[in-house]
C-alpha cells in the first residue's frame, strides 16, 4: 500500500533496490509510536489524574514514577525494559515488545505532568460553579474540569507525541528493525551512508511535522477561549 | 523472584563507571556552550522584524528538530565519515544541532512573552535596538523561560547517552561494556539510571539557586520541550 | 408554604488557620424575602453566603437551609445545591461549553431531566433573560452583562427555592450594570428568596426587604432597608454609606 503512494522513480537507486525491507522497517516505526502513543497517554492520564487529586498512597507513588523516568534517559530506559527487568523477574521478551513497553512507560510520565499541570490550570471558580449547580465532584470532574485540561494541554501532548515518535529510533539499539535500524542493516551490506541517512532524516522529517501539523490544527479546532 | 543480586562486580568496575560519568559531563558541557549561543542567535532571529529572517530560523528549527537525535549522531559520525572527526566532536555536533533547534524555539517564545511596550520603552528612553534587547529585553525573557531551560538541559545530559552508539565512551556505553564482561544486566543499568538521576537533579538543583532566576515572576512555563 | 424561614444561620464561625474570618454571625431569611448583605471588602460578605450552599467549610455554629443541615455529615449536598441558585462575581460560565449547553449540563446531570426537556427549558430561560438569540454562542463571544445573564439563567434552570448573588455586577462594566439588575429585579418581583451581596445602593433600596452590614466578619447592621438607608446605627455603617454614595 504505502508503494503506491511513492513516486518510485525518484527514488535513489539504493533506496529503490532495498524499498520493501525499508518500508518493513517504516510499518515497525509507525506501530511502535502509534503503541506508544495509545498506551502512553492513558497510562499518563492514570498517573496525571491520580497525583492531581492526591489520591492517598497511589499519589506518592505516581510521583516517585514520574521523578525516575524523567531523570533517566530512553536509552536507558529500553535497556532496563529490555535486559534489567526480564533478568530480575524471569522471563523473556523480545526486543520489540520490551520496546513498546519502554516507549509507553517512558512518555507516559511526561504526559502524566502535562495532564497534572493542565488540571490545575483550569480556574477553581469553575469547579465551585459546578458544585453550586448540585453536580457531583466526580461529575465536576468529568465534565467541567478534564475536557478544558485535555483541550489546553494539546499543544505540548503533540510535541511528546513527536518527540515520541523520533526516539522510536532509539529501538534500533536493542534490535529492533524500525526504519532507523532497518537503514543501518541496509548501510552495512550497501555501504551508501550519505543517500541512506538522507533519505532516513527525510522521511522522519515528513512524518513529525505532519504530526505537529494534526496538533497545531487539533488545537485550532479545539482550544477554549477565555 | 529467583534473582541473585551480586553489586560487588559493579563496584569492581568503578573506574570504568567513572571515566564513563566523566566523558558524559564532558560530553554535556561541550555541547551545552554552543547550544546556548547557537539557539539564542536563531531564537532572536525568529523573534525579529524581518520575514526573511523568521522563515530561516523556522526551517533551521523544523528541520533539526524533527530529525532523530540518533540520526544526527550518524550522519556526522557515518554520512560525513570523510571529515576523520573523532567520535566525541560527531557526538558534540549532533547534540548542538538537535538541541539548538529546542532553545531556539525557547528563546523565540520567551522573547514574544515580554511585553511590545518594552522594548518600545526602552528605544523611547534613547537605546539603540541591540541596547534595548541586551539590557531591557533578554533579561526579562531569560527569567521567563529560565525553568524550560533548565528542563532542556537536563533533556541534554539524558540525550547524551546516545553518543554510546558512535563508540563515545560515556556512562551508556561503558555500562554495555561492564555488563557484556559480567553479565550483571539489572545492577549495571540500575546503577547508570542512578547516576543520570543525579546528574539531573544536581543541573536542576544547581539552576534553582542561580540568584535573580529563583524570584523570577511566575509567568509560567512555556511549553516543555 | 411553612412557616418556617427558608435560610437560618446560627452564630457560624470560620478562620483561616488563626484568621478568623466570620465571628458569630447569625441571620435569618424567610421565604419570598430579599436580603441585600454589605460591607467592606474583606468583611465576610462572600464567605457568609457561600457558607448557605456549603462551598465554604465552618467551624462552628450552624446553617439550616429548608430545615437541613448544611454542615452534617449525612446532608446530600449535591441535592441541597440543586435547590439553591448561585451567581458568581466572575460568572463562571464553563468556556468550553456554547450558552445553551452552560444552562443544560446541570440540568442533565444533577437533575437527571431528559434532554429534549433540559434543552426546551434552558431556550425559555435564556429568552427570559433577554439572550434568545444567543444560545449558539460561546461564552467568549459575549460580553460580561450578557455573560452574567446566562450564569443568572444557568442558576434559574434548576428550579430553585433561593437564590445567593456574589456581587453579581462587580465585574461589569458600568452600561452593562442594569441589564443584570434588572433581571435580579424581576426576578424579586416573582417572589424569589434571594440574599444578594452588593453594592448597589440603588438596588438594595428599590429591591430589599432588609439590609444586613459587615465589618471584620461580624454582622454589624440587620435592619428593614428603609431604616437602613434613613439612619444607619452604627458609625461604620455611617462611614461605608457616605463612601459608596459620595462616588
Amino acid at each position: 500500500m504505502l508503494e503506491a503512494l511513492l513516486p518510485e522513480a525518484l527514488l535513489p537507486e539504493v533506496i529503490r533496490q532495498n524499498l520493501p525491507f525499508l518500508l518493513a522497517g517504516l510499518a515497525m516505526t509507525v506501530r511502535l509510536a502509534a503503541i506508544g502513543i495509545v498506551g502512553g497517554t492513558l497510562l499518563g492520564l492514570l498517573v496525571g489524574v491520580i497525583r492531581y487529586a492526591r489520591v492517598p498512597v497511589l499519589s506518592p507513588l505516581a510521583a516517585l514514577y514520574v521523578e525516575i523516568v524523567r531523570g533517566t534517559p530512553l536509552l536507558v530506559v529500553l535497556f532496563i525494559c529490555y535486559f534489567a527487568i526480564p533478568a530480575l523477574l524471569g522471563y523473556r521478551t523480545s526486543a520489540v515488545n520490551a520496546a513498546a513497553l519502554g516507549f509507553v512507560l517512558f512518555i507516559a510520565a511526561y504526559l502524566a505532568e502535562d495532564v497534572r499541570s493542565g488540571l490545575r490550570s483550569v480556574p477553581p471558580g469553575l469547579a465551585r460553579a459546578g458544585l453550586a449547580t448540585g453536580l457531583s465532584t466526580v461529575q465536576v470532574f468529568r465534565l467541567i474540569v478534564l475536557p478544558q485540561a485535555l483541550r489546553r494541554i494539546i499543544p505540548p501532548v503533540f510535541s511528546q507525541y513527536v518527540r515520541l515518535f523520533k526516539f522510536t529510533s532509539v529501538a534500533s539499539v536493542i534490535g529492533v528493525r524500525e526504519l532507523t535500524g532497518s537503514a543501518l542493516l541496509v548501510n552495512a551490506r550497501e555501504f551508501q551512508p550519505v543517500v541512506i541517512l538522507a533519505t532516513v532524516a527525510l522521511t522522519y522529517l515528513v512524518l513529525c511535522s505532519t504530526l505537529s501539523l494534526v496538533g497545531r490544527l487539533l488545537y485550532a479546532r479545539l482550544s477554549v477561549r477565555t | 523472584m529467583h534473582y541473585q543480586f551480586d553489586w560487588s562486580q559493579v563496584w569492581q568496575h568503578r573506574d570504568l563507571i567513572f571515566d564513563g560519568l566523566l566523558v558524559t559531563v564532558a560530553l554535556s558541557v561541550a555541547s551545552l556552550v554552543p547550544t546556548l549561543i547557537i539557539g539564542m542567535l536563531i531564537g532572536t532571529l525568529g523573534a525579529s522584524g524581518s520575514r526573511a529572517a523568521r522563515t530561516a530560523a523556522g526551517l533551521y528549527v523544523e528541520g533539526m528538530r524533527n530529525v532523530p537525535l540518533l540520526i544526527h549522531m550518524y550522519v556526522w559520525y557515518m554520512a560525513l565519515a570523510f571529515l576523520r572527526l573523532p567520535p566525541f566532536a560527531c557526538a558534540v555536533l549532533g547534540l548542538t544541532l538537535y538541541s539548538s533547534a529546542y532553545v531556539a524555539e525557547l528563546v523565540r517564545s520567551g522573547i514574544g512573552a515580554v511585553p511590545r511596550g518594552q522594548a518600545r520603552a526602552a528605544a523611547a528612553s534613547g537605546l539603540r535596538p541591540w541596547q534595548a534587547l541586551l539590557l531591557v529585553v533578554y533579561p526579562q525573557a531569560l527569567r521567563i523561560i529560565a525553568p524550560s531551560l533548565a528542563s532542556l538541559a537536563s533533556q541534554l545530559i539524558k540525550d547524551s547517552s546516545l553518543a554510546s552508539v558512535i563508540a563515545v565512551a560515556e556512562l551508556s556505553y561503558q555500562a554495555g561494556a561492564i555488563e557484556g564482561q559480567t553479565f550483571r544486566t539489572f545492577e549495571v543499568y540500575i546503577t547508570i539510571a542512578v547516576l543520570y538521576l543525579a546528574l539531573v537533579l544536581l543541573v536542576s538543583f544547581a539552576i534553582d539557586r542561580i540568584p535573580g532566576l529563583r524570584d523570577a515572576p511566575s509567568v509560567g512555563r512555556i511549553a516543555d520541550a | 408554604m411553612s412557616e418556617t424561614p427558608l435560610i437560618v444561620l446560627d452564630r457560624v464561625c470560620k478562620q483561616y488557620g488563626t484568621t478568623p474570618v466570620l465571628r458569630d454571625c447569625s441571620l435569618t431569611v424567610a421565604r419570598g424575602e430579599i436580603v441585600v448583605v454589605c460591607g467592606p471588602s474583606g468583611s465576610g460578605k462572600s464567605t457568609l453566603i457561600k457558607c448557605i450552599n456549603g462551598l465554604e467549610p465552618y467551624q462552628s455554629g450552624s446553617v439550616r437551609f429548608d430545615g437541613e443541615e448544611v454542615g452534617a455529615r449525612t446532608t446530600d449536598l449535591p441535592r441541597l445545591r440543586s435547590r439553591i441558585g448561585m451567581v458568581f462575581q466572575s460568572f463562571e460560565l464553563y468556556p468550553h461549553m456554547t450558552a445553551l449547553r452552560n444552562v443544560m449540563l446541570a440540568q442533565v446531570h444533577a437533575l437527571k431531566r431528559p434532554r429534549a426537556e433540559a434543552r426546551a427549558r434552558s431556550l425559555d430561560l435564556l429568552a427570559r433573560v433577554g439572550l434568545a438569540d444567543r444560545a449558539e454562542a460561546y461564552p467568549a463571544d459575549l460580553s460580561g452583562g450578557q455573560q452574567q445573564r446566562v450564569a443568572i439563567a444557568r442558576a434559574l434552570a434548576l428550579d430553585p427555592i433561593a437564590m445567593l448573588f456574589d456581587e453579581p455586577t462587580s465585574a461589569l462594566d458600568p452600561e452593562m450594570i442594569n441589564e443584570v439588575l434588572d433581571v435580579m429585579t424581576g426576578l424579586a418581583r416573582d417572589g424569589m428568596t434571594m440574599v444578594v451581596v452588593t453594592h448597589e445602593m440603588g438596588f438594595a433600596r428599590k429591591v430589599a426587604n432588609r439590609v444586613v452590614f459587615m465589618d471584620e466578619g461580624r454582622i454589624v447592621e440587620d435592619r428593614p432597608s428603609e431604616a437602613f438607608f434613613g439612619a444607619p446605627v452604627t458609625e461604620r455603617a455611617r462611614v461605608f454609606l457616605s463612601k459608596i454614595i459620595a462616588h
